[in-house]
């Protein structure tokens, strides 16, 4: 055998990586400041696929990264800043322990900074980049503003992250783009459309902080720390696409709504749909109470074109009184209100989310304070079709459609003021409800047989004057199941057991669908009995 | 020195000659005073290099200068200074009277201009001898430095001459000592600041009042100097230094505008009022220096960054940074997403329990039945002592056995499995049945091919089926390969866990927004997240190791108290 022995582990993938211990010793920083620098870089360890293989012969779970990648972080400059600070702390350090004052503070005076504006361009190096990976960095910022200031981070920080986020709050409401808000027990998601570019982000709840011990600060301190720098430009970038001076005038916490450039209408926006959804309530004025989220409402309102104030003595920012006889709409959060003031709707916040996310203003009575309110949907499922569909989305989907879907609600109101008047027809009551509810189980039977028979949800239409309409419509429906029996048939048989195996499944989606449309109908009626036995116990 | 008198007429010879000679050169006039009184007059230098000073005589206090003869106008006078003597008047006295017999008023004097003409030539050929101060008249010169310095120290310091104080300002008459401690308490009191005394000027000797114009040194020029600059100011030139010194005042008056504005420290990259530039535009700040110049002079000077590889920008999760809550998490859900939410948890939670109970059910206590008697402890703890016995006798056995065996002592040490050495015979038969088999497969395998002529359909078939085989595996490599990709990756010692999911209970649901009680944490959600898409892998928190163990004490007034 000649040539030279080949060694194990000296070629191949034990080459290209390199262990996080020996990639820390070659930057000569320590393990916090290797951390930090490769968050700040976006340099993250990798997963080899052959472990034992790069581990050289070892299966002990280590943290790897791509050598190429630590040796391109050798270049940069921030490297040297790090061992630079290492210094001026010894340096510090060492005055505060000889109480050598003076030297401390020529010392603080100069203090190594440095800046992280290269890395933004060079990890985004376009705009649209920057503003694909904004959803962390918003979410983070509005995390970090609302931490308290008792040095879990740095109070700059949490002030800086504020600053930034009202700015970029201040851009949504300039320039309408706010698409979806979904309040949920974690917090607050919303989506907005950036030079249409989806961004979602979820805010905390004010006063919802209990510091998790578990979670690792200076880690999520230092991505702060880039994403503030990421949000600064690209707010610079946003207000001056509106035209919009950039470090906008905002006085303390309060947010001064900045008025896009006179005259200016954006062309992106042409469907008068997406325009109608933008001035959802323009015109509309509303008054918060004190206890309503007072930001995320005037957010939102502000966002669709309303007016918004509050208490005087709640915030500054307040433009007008509870007083006011213009306003339309009063937010209120509390069992019942005194003092009504005639011309204005008292109405739960949940109505303004609700209406953001049906693009429509809903009809008022369900929000009235006091009322059992209709679930809040989350805007962010999208249902395929055989889902399950829950009612309450089927009555929106039909106001979106145009659909009056009042008579329902009519009926189910007169039942309910029949109920009221009198308890001696319970019979022809329930003759009603039984028979309501026989119409509405031929529905879902319909819904079913419609389902299963035709892939794509035909916008069937069903009018009870038109005969003809109607016969020709199944006559199309029956040439075309026709058709696809034929096609069927037609079909190889490998074809044929993949397409009985793709209805199966839908089939089986849809059962489901029905099964849980009856649980919902059975828990509805067990309401129902309940609210009547509760109503004739108290008349009792 | 003090006290006595000492007269000294000086007419200082450059030379270290001395005389005040009459006649003879250039006529100079040379004063010869007593006590401040005119004596007469000297007659001019023979020579040049003469230099006249102030003659006069040092009268000890309280002594009357003798009767100085008034000398004859043109006679000859030589002055010289008197030894200083230490003592008092008398011989004060006598010196007054060497120095007058020196000045040739005495019938021995020299003719002192005899003295100035001899020369004194000693041998030139060494260094020495050139010198000029050697002689009488050298020591005389220094004398007379020595004194005149002494004389003008007394005048610094004394303000004039100490011999011609008066007694009270030399001396005190010493009453008591009452009087002095209290003296030198109100001494301590008005004892001047050391600052103050530092500050007094040094001299006695008043400064001079009016000086001339002449007397200052480079004064014409100076003065000269300050006309011409005098003459520009009124055109409105100033000197650089003036001109400088004004606008270092401008700057001061007003500090917004200038050089020094834009040297303020640079707001840091956490300060809330930094501020941000375009930088994406193509003229931005950070990249401005760097434009039009050459590639290679910034490749070689290290300032052109080095260009991010493209690999880094794909990130290493697909996974969206904000994943959305399900329906069921809304703050009011509908009845179905909710169950579907609690049913999800539920599942995590069965989970959890069956773990909980494979492990607590491995680790149970065993029952009354299962547990071990006295019996089977004993059997326990025998178990291996027993076979172990068992196994020695059968060594022992196999010991004798072979000392049965091994009969013939003679037998030399040999394998003892080898069999015997084959003969011709079987070698060549052996071989034979090789060859046999070997033909025998060779046929085997002609007739299998040509059998497969027969089956190619059926080859095919297999062919095809392998084919379908491989691409079914590839496929479902791909496939787990694209799964494991929405997986965290494993990065480090410790697995990614998902993060307990948030769910209110039917009961714990809000009534509105006002009583939502906020579930979980978006900071846990945030960090949940970043360890998801494997950006940061995931850690425990470092424990806290104590080096040395507590050592716990029991106080002594606390055991008093208990016992």
């Amino acid at each position: 055998m000649g040539g030279l022995e080949k060694k194990k582990y000296q070629r191949g993938s034990a080459t290209n990586y390199i262990t996080r211990n020996k990639a820390r010793k070659k930057l000569q920083l320590s393990l916090p400041d290797f951390r930090r620098l490769c968050i700040l870089k976006g340099i993250y360890p990798h997963e080899p696929r052959h472990k034992k293989k790069v581990n050289k012969g070892s299966t002990a779970a280590r943290t790897f990264y791509l050598l190429k990648d630590i040796k391109f972080l050798l270049h940069e400059p921030i490297v040297n800043k790090f061992r630079e600070y290492k210094i001026f702390v010894r340096k510090l350090r060492k005055a505060y322990g000889k109480s050598e004052w003076g030297t401390a503070e020529r010392l603080k005076d100069n203090k190594p900074t440095y800046k992280l504006d290269h890395i933004v361009k060079e990890r985004y190096p376009t705009f649209v980049d920057a503003l694909r990976d904004l959803d962390d960095a918003l979410s983070m910022c509005f995390l970090f503003s609302t931490f308290p200031r008792t040095g879990k981070c740095h109070v700059q920080t949490i002030q800086l992250c504020r600053r930034l986020a009202v700015e970029f709050l201040n851009y949504v409401i300039a320039s309408r783009s706010l698409r979806k808000v979904f309040l949920s027990i974690k917090g607050i998601y919303y989506q907005a459309e950036v030079l249409g570019q989806p961004i979602t982000w979820i805010t905390p709840y004010a006063f919802a902080h209990d510091h998790p011990t578990d979670v690792d600060y200076r880690v999520m301190a230092t991505f702060t720390e880039f994403y503030t720098t990421l949000l600064g430009f690209v707010n610079f970038r946003l207000y001056h696409s509106l035209n919009l001076h950039y470090p906008p005038k905002i006085d303390g916490q309060a947010e001064v709504e900045v008025k896009p450039a006179e005259g200016k209408e954006y062309a992106m926006d042409s469907e008068s749909y997406l325009e109608k959804h933008k001035k959802l309530f323009e015109g509309l004025r509303f008054f918060l109470n004190r206890e309503v989220p007072r930001e995320p409402l005037a957010f939102v309102i502000r966002c669709f074109g309303g007016q918004v104030s509050w208490d005087k003595s709640l915030c500054i920012g307040a433009t007008y009184d509870v007083s006011d006889p213009s306003i339309t709409h009063q937010i209120v959060d509390r069992p019942r209100v005194e003092q009504q003031v005639v011309g204005r709707y008292y109405l739960q916040p949940q109505w303004v989310f609700d209406s953001v996310n049906a693009k429509l203003c809903l009809p008022v009575a369900d929000y009235f304070p006091g009322v059992l309110l209709p679930p809040h949907l989350s805007p962010f499922v999208t249902e395929q079709e055989g889902d399950y569909i829950p009612p309450e989305k089927l009555k929106l989907l039909a106001m979106q459609r145009g659909e009056d879907p009042g008579e329902e609600t009519e009926e189910e109101e007169e039942e309910e003021e029949e109920e009221e008047e009198d308890d001696n027809d319970k019979d022809e009551e329930e003759e009603e409800e039984d028979e309501s509810e026989k119409e509405e189980e031929i529905k879902l039977k319909k819904m079913e047989e419609q389902k299963a028979q035709s892939n794509k949800a035909l916008p069937v239409k069903v009018t009870a004057g038109k005969v003809r309409l109607e016969d020709k419509q199944r006559l199309e429906q029956e040439q075309q199941s026709e058709e696809k029996r034929l096609a069927i048939m037609m079909m190889k048989k490998r074809e044929k057991y993949l397409y009985k195996k793709i209805m199966f499944g839908k089939k089986r989606k849809i059962r489901e669908a029905n099964k849980l449309a009856a649980k919902r109908k059975a828990h509805d009626t067990a309401l129902k009995e309940e609210k009547k036995k509760t109503k004739k116990a108290r008349r009792a | 020195m003090r006290g006595t008198g000492r007269g000294v007429y000086v007419g200082v010879n450059g030379r270290g000659r001395y005389a005040a000679c009459k006649g003879g050169g250039a006529e100079r006039h040379v004063a010869l005073c007593v006590a401040g009184r005119l004596v007469g007059w000297g007659g001019g230098s023979v020579c040049t290099g003469w230099a006249v000073r102030t003659v006069r005589v040092l009268q000890p206090r309280g002594g009357a200068f003798p009767a100085f003869p008034i000398p004859e106008t043109g006679s000859a006078y030589a002055v010289l200074p008197v030894r200083p003597s230490p003592h008092a008047l008398p011989t004060a006295m006598a010196a007054v009277a060497e120095s007058l017999s020196f000045l040739g008023l005495t019938p021995s004097a020299r003719d002192p201009a005899t003295a100035v003409r001899r020369r004194n030539r000693g041998p030139r050929n060494r260094k020495k001898g050139w010198k000029r101060w050697a002689g009488p008249e050298a020591r005389l010169g220094r004398e007379i430095g020595d004194f005149l310095e002494d004389v003008t120290l007394q005048q610094r310091v004394a303000g004039g001459l100490i011999a011609e104080q008066p007694d009270a300002g030399l001396f005190f008459v010493d009453t008591g000592n009452a009087e002095k401690g209290r003296k030198r308490k109100n001494k301590i009191r008005e004892k001047p600041l050391h600052i103050d005394l530092v500050l007094q000027p040094d001299s006695k000797v008043p400064p001079p009042k009016d000086i001339l114009s002449h007397q200052i040194p480079n004064g014409k020029k100076e003065r000269r100097r300050r006309q011409f600059w005098e003459r520009l100011a009124q055109r409105g030139v100033l000197p650089r230094a003036e001109r400088r010194l004004q606008t270092r005042l401008q700057n001061a008056a007003a500090p917004p505008r200038g050089p020094p504005r834009e040297k303020a420290p640079e707001k840091g990259r956490v300060d809330p009022g930094r501020s941000f530039y375009d930088i994406w535009a193509d003229d931005n700040p950070l990249e401005r220096a760097l434009v039009g110049q050459d590639s290679w002079f910034l490749q070689q000077t290290q300032k052109q960054r080095v260009k991010r590889p493209p690999r880094l920008q794909q990130k290493p999760s697909q996974l969206p940074a904000v994943e959305v809550i399900a329906p069921g998490g809304s703050y009011n859900p509908t009845f179905e997403d909710h169950q579907a939410l609690l049913l999800k948890a539920h599942e995590v939670e069965v989970m959890k329990k069956r773990a909980e109970d494979k492990v607590e059910r491995q680790l149970r206590f065993p029952t009354a039945a299962e547990a071990p008697t006295a019996e089977t402890v004993f059997r326990e703890q025998c178990e291996g002592l027993l076979e172990e016995s068992e196994g020695e006798e059968e060594e022992e056995e196999e010991q004798k056995e072979e000392a049965v065996g091994g009969a013939q002592p003679s037998d030399p040490p040999r394998p003892p499995l080898r069999p015997g050495k084959k003969t011709e015979q079987q070698r060549r038969k052996e071989k034979e049945a090789r060859a046999q088999e070997l033909r025998r497969r060779q046929e085997k395998a002609w007739r299998c091919r040509q059998q497969q002529l027969f089956r190619l359909r059926s080859l095919g078939r297999q062919l095809r089926r392998w084919e379908q085989e491989l691409l079914r595996r590839r496929r479902a490599r791909e496939a787990k390969r694209r799964e494991m990709e929405g997986r965290p990756r494993r990065l480090g010692r410790i697995k990614y866990e998902d993060p307990a999911l948030e769910v209110q209970l039917s009961d714990e649901l809000a009534e509105s927004l006002r009583t939502l009680k906020p579930e979980g944490s978006v900071l846990h959600d945030r960090f949940k997240s970043l360890q998801k898409r494997s950006l940061i892998e995931p850690r425990e928190r470092a424990k806290f190791k104590r080096k040395y163990r507590l050592k716990y004490v029991e106080k002594r007034a606390f055991r008093e108290v208990t016992l």
